[in-house]
C-alpha cells in the first residue's frame, strides 16, 4: 500500500466509515501516475465523488426532503417570483414577519445537476424566525445545458441581482443581502462573491454583504482533471472564469467557509486553501472545521441556529441566537 | 443456524430496510444473511441472529462511531460558549453527580436529560449537546452521571435507583439554583429513554417527593418492555432476572404514568427499536394516557437525538412545546 492510499484509509477510518470503506476502497493495485497533487486518477476521481466518502447520501437527501415538507407545512408556501424569462428561473421567498428585513439567498448543491429550491425549505426556519427572509433559488442543471457551467453561473448571478433590485417587493432590505451555499452551490456562491456587479449588472460593487460557503470548490482545475469532466464541459475559459480563488480582487465582503472532517480530501483541501488565499489577500475570512460531519451532514447544520452553518450565517447577519 | 425452518427470507428486516432505503447501511447485514437458512424463531418472527442484530445499533447505524465523535466535539463547543456547568452531588458515591447548565431566568423550568449508551457507556460531560436550546429558551439543563451496568455487575437496578434519586435531588434543591420544582421535565434517548420510562413509573413516596414530580417527558429510541432485550445478546452483559424484567419494563406499569409523554424514533432504526416505541405509544393511548408519537423520516438511532438541540428539529421543537417555551433563536 502506498503512502497515499494509507492516507485515505486513515481518513476513512477516522470518520468511522468503516463499512463504507470496505465497499469502496480501490482494489489493491499499484498506484498510477499522479494527476493532481499526489493523487492518481482513481484517487482524484474518488475525491470528487461524494458517495465514496458519504455512504448515507441518499438517506440524508431523503431526510432533507421530508423535513422540507414539514417546514413548508409550518411556514406556508413560499412566495414565488420569476427572476428571468425561462420557467426554471424562479425563486422561493420564505418571508420574515419584520419589514425591511435582511435577506439570505441560499444556493443549493447537487453537483451542478438539477435540484429544486423547494427541497431546501428545511433550512428556512432559523432565518425566518430570527427575522430574515430566506430565499432559495432555482436554476438550471447541467443536464439542460449540455454540460456548460456558464449558464448556471449566469442564472445564479441574475437571481442575486433580482433580489437586490426587487427586495422591497417582499419586504427585504437590499442593503442587507447575504449569500449562503453548499457543495456546488458553494462553488456558485464563490462565483457570486467574486462577481463584478458594477461592470456586469450596473449595480453597486457591494451588493452582497457576506457569505457562508459550505463544502465548496473554489478552483476548478482539479475538478476538471477528475471524472466530473464526463458531465461538465470544462474549457480553459470556464475554468478561469469560475474559479473564484483566482478573482479575489473582486471579493469585498466577509466570508465564512465551512467543511466537515469526514468529507473527501479534496473537498477539505479546497475550503482550506480558499480560506488561506483569502487571508493572504488581506480579506476577512473565518474557517470552520466541523468534527464528525460528512458532505451531506454538514449542510444540515444550516437548519439549526445552534449548528455550525446556521450559527455562522445568523452571526454574520448579526441575528445570532444570543 | 437451525435447520428446522424453510429457507425463508428474513422478510421483516429486509422489507423494513428496503422501505427505509438503507441500502448502503444494510449491505453488510444483508450479505451476512444471504444463503443462511433462518433459524428457530425466538421473538416475533425473528431468529436469534435477527433479534441480536435488532438490538445491535452498529448493524443498522454504520456511522455510530463518527456521530459519537461529533457529539463529543459539539459538547466541547457548547461548554466553550456556555462555560463549564455547575456540578452538584446528588448522592454519596463519586459518580452520583450532575451537570447543571443554568439559564439566566429566575424560577425557571428544568429539563433533565438522561443519556444513552446501551446502559454501559456515556457521561454527562459528553451529553450536553442540547444545552444551548434550553438555556437560551429559559430553562435549566441538567445531565446526571450514573453508574453503568458493567460497574453494577450486570444489574440495571443501581442505575435506575441513581437516576430516580437525581430527579428527586433536583426537585428538593431546585430553589438553590433558581429553578421551579413544579416544572421539572425529563428527556432521554436509547437506554436513557428506557431509564426515563422507568422514572415515569417511580413510586415517589420512597423518595419523599410528590407523585407528579415530573411534568412531562420526551423519550427517543428507547426500550419499554425488556423481554426481547433479555432474549437478545444483550443478556451477555445485562444479567436479567424475572424481577428486573418485570419491574423495569415501563409498559407493564402504565397506571403509574401521570404526565404527557412524547415518544420518538427514526425510520432508519432497527426493527425492534421502532417497534418498542410504536407499541409503547399504542399501549399508552389504549390506557387513556396523553402520548404523542413522532417518527423522524431518514434518521437512524444516533442521528435522531441530534435534533433535540435544534429548536426547529423534530425533538427540539417538541420539547419546547411541551415545556411551553419559545426558542430564543
Amino acid at each position: 500500500m502506498t503512502e497515499h492510499t494509507e492516507t485515505m484509509t486513515a481518513l476513512k477510518e477516522a470518520s468511522g466509515a468503516v463499512s463504507a470503506a470496505q465497499e469502496t476502497s480501490p482494489p489493491a493495485g499499484r498506484k498510477g501516475p499522479p494527476v493532481w497533487l499526489d493523487m492518481d486518477q482513481k484517487e482524484l476521481d474518488d475525491a470528487y465523488d461524494q458517495a465514496k466518502y458519504a455512504p448515507n447520501r441518499d438517506q440524508v437527501l431523503r431526510r432533507n426532503a421530508a423535513n422540507s415538507e414539514l417546514a413548508r407545512a409550518r411556514l406556508g408556501s413560499p412566495q414565488r417570483f420569476a427572476y428571468g424569462p425561462t420557467p426554471v428561473e424562479g425563486l422561493d421567498v420564505y418571508a420574515a414577519k419584520r419589514s425591511n428585513a435582511p435577506i439570505n439567498v441560499f444556493i443549493h448543491g447537487g453537483a451542478w445537476r438539477q435540484r429544486w429550491a423547494k427541497d431546501f425549505a428545511f433550512m428556512a426556519e432559523p432565518f425566518v424566525h430570527a427575522g430574515a427572509h430566506f430565499v432559495a433559488i432555482d436554476f438550471v442543471g447541467l443536464e439542460e445545458t449540455a454540460g456548460a457551467l456558464m449558464p448556471i453561473a449566469d442564472q445564479v448571478r441574475r437571481a442575486v441581482a433580482w433580489v437586490f433590485r426587487n427586495a422591497a417587493r417582499f419586504g427585504g432590505d437590499p442593503n442587507r443581502l447575504y449569500v449562503s451555499g453548499q457543495s456546488s452551490g458553494a462553488h456558485l456562491g464563490g462565483v457570486v462573491l467574486t462577481t463584478d456587479w458594477h461592470k456586469d449588472f450596473d449595480l453597486p460593487r457591494d451588493v452582497v454583504k457576506g457569505g457562508v460557503l459550505c463544502s465548496g470548490m473554489y478552483d476548478l482545475k482539479p475538478v476538471r482533471l477528475s471524472a466530473r469532466s464526463n458531465y461538465v464541459a470544462f474549457t480553459d475559459a470556464v475554468e478561469q472564469a469560475l474559479s473564484s480563488q483566482r478573482h479575489l480582487d473582486k471579493l469585498n465582503c466577509a466570508v465564512t467557509l465551512v467543511h466537515g472532517t469526514c468529507e473527501t480530501p479534496e473537498f477539505q483541501r479546497q475550503t482550506r486553501d480558499f480560506a488561506a488565499a483569502i487571508r493572504a489577500a488581506g480579506k476577512p475570512v473565518t474557517l470552520l472545521v466541523a468534527e464528525g460531519y460528512n458532505h451531506f451532514e454538514i449542510a444540515e447544520t444550516f437548519a439549526n441556529p445552534y449548528g455550525a452553518c446556521g450559527r455562522a450565517a445568523l452571526e454574520q447577519m448579526t441575528l445570532g441566537p444570543v | 443456524m437451525h435447520g428446522d425452518e424453510t429457507q425463508r427470507e428474513p422478510l421483516t428486516r429486509r422489507t423494513l430496510l428496503a422501505a427505509a432505503g438503507a441500502v448502503a447501511a444494510a449491505s453488510g447485514a444483508a450479505v451476512a444473511q444471504q444463503g443462511a437458512p433462518k433459524g428457530r424463531r425466538v421473538w416475533l418472527d425473528m431468529d436469534q441472529k435477527e433479534l441480536d442484530d435488532a438490538y445491535d445499533q452498529a448493524v443498522y447505524a454504520p456511522n455510530q462511531e463518527q456521530i459519537a465523535k461529533r457529539r463529543v466535539a459539539n459538547c466541547e463547543g457548547v461548554r466553550a460558549r456556555l462555560g463549564a456547568p455547575r456540578r452538584f452531588a446528588y448522592g454519596p458515591t463519586p459518580v452520583e453527580g450532575l451537570d447543571l447548565y443554568p439559564t439566566k431566568r429566575a424560577n425557571a423550568p428544568v429539563q433533565i436529560f438522561i443519556h444513552g449508551g446501551a446502559w454501559r457507556a456515556g457521561t454527562a460531560r459528553d451529553n450536553c449537546e442540547a444545552a444551548e436550546l434550553f438555556v437560551h429558551a429559559g430553562a435549566h439543563f441538567v445531565v446526571p452521571d450514573f453508574i453503568n451496568v458493567i460497574e453494577a455487575e450486570g444489574s440495571l437496578f443501581p442505575m435506575v435507583e441513581q437516576v430516580r434519586r437525581a430527579v428527586a435531588w433536583v426537585y428538593k434543591n431546585a430553589a438553590s439554583f433558581g429553578a421551579d420544582p413544579d416544572r421539572i421535565y425529563i428527556s432521554g434517548r436509547s437506554s436513557g429513554a428506557h431509564l426515563g420510562g422507568v422514572v415515569l413509573i417511580t413510586d415517589w413516596k420512597e423518595f419523599g417527593v410528590p407523585d407528579d414530580v415530573v411534568k412531562g417527558a420526551l423519550l427517543s429510541s428507547g426500550m419499554y418492555d425488556l423481554k426481547p432485550v433479555r432474549l437478545s445478546k444483550r443478556s451477555a452483559y445485562v444479567k436479567f432476572t424475572d424481577e428486573m424484567e418485570e419491574q423495569l419494563s415501563t409498559q407493564r406499569h402504565l397506571q403509574r404514568i401521570n404526565c404527557p409523554v412524547i415518544l420518538a424514533h427514526g425510520t432508519y432504526e432497527t426493527p425492534e427499536f421502532q417497534r418498542q416505541t410504536r407499541e409503547f405509544a399504542a399501549a399508552l393511548k389504549a390506557a387513556g394516557k396523553p402520548v404523542t408519537l413522532l417518527v423522524g423520516v431518514g434518521y437512524n438511532h444516533f442521528e435522531i437525538p441530534e435534533t433535540l438541540g435544534n429548536p426547529y428539529g423534530l425533538l427540539g421543537r417538541a420539547v419546547l412545546e411541551q415545556m411551553k417555551l419559545t426558542s430564543a433563536a
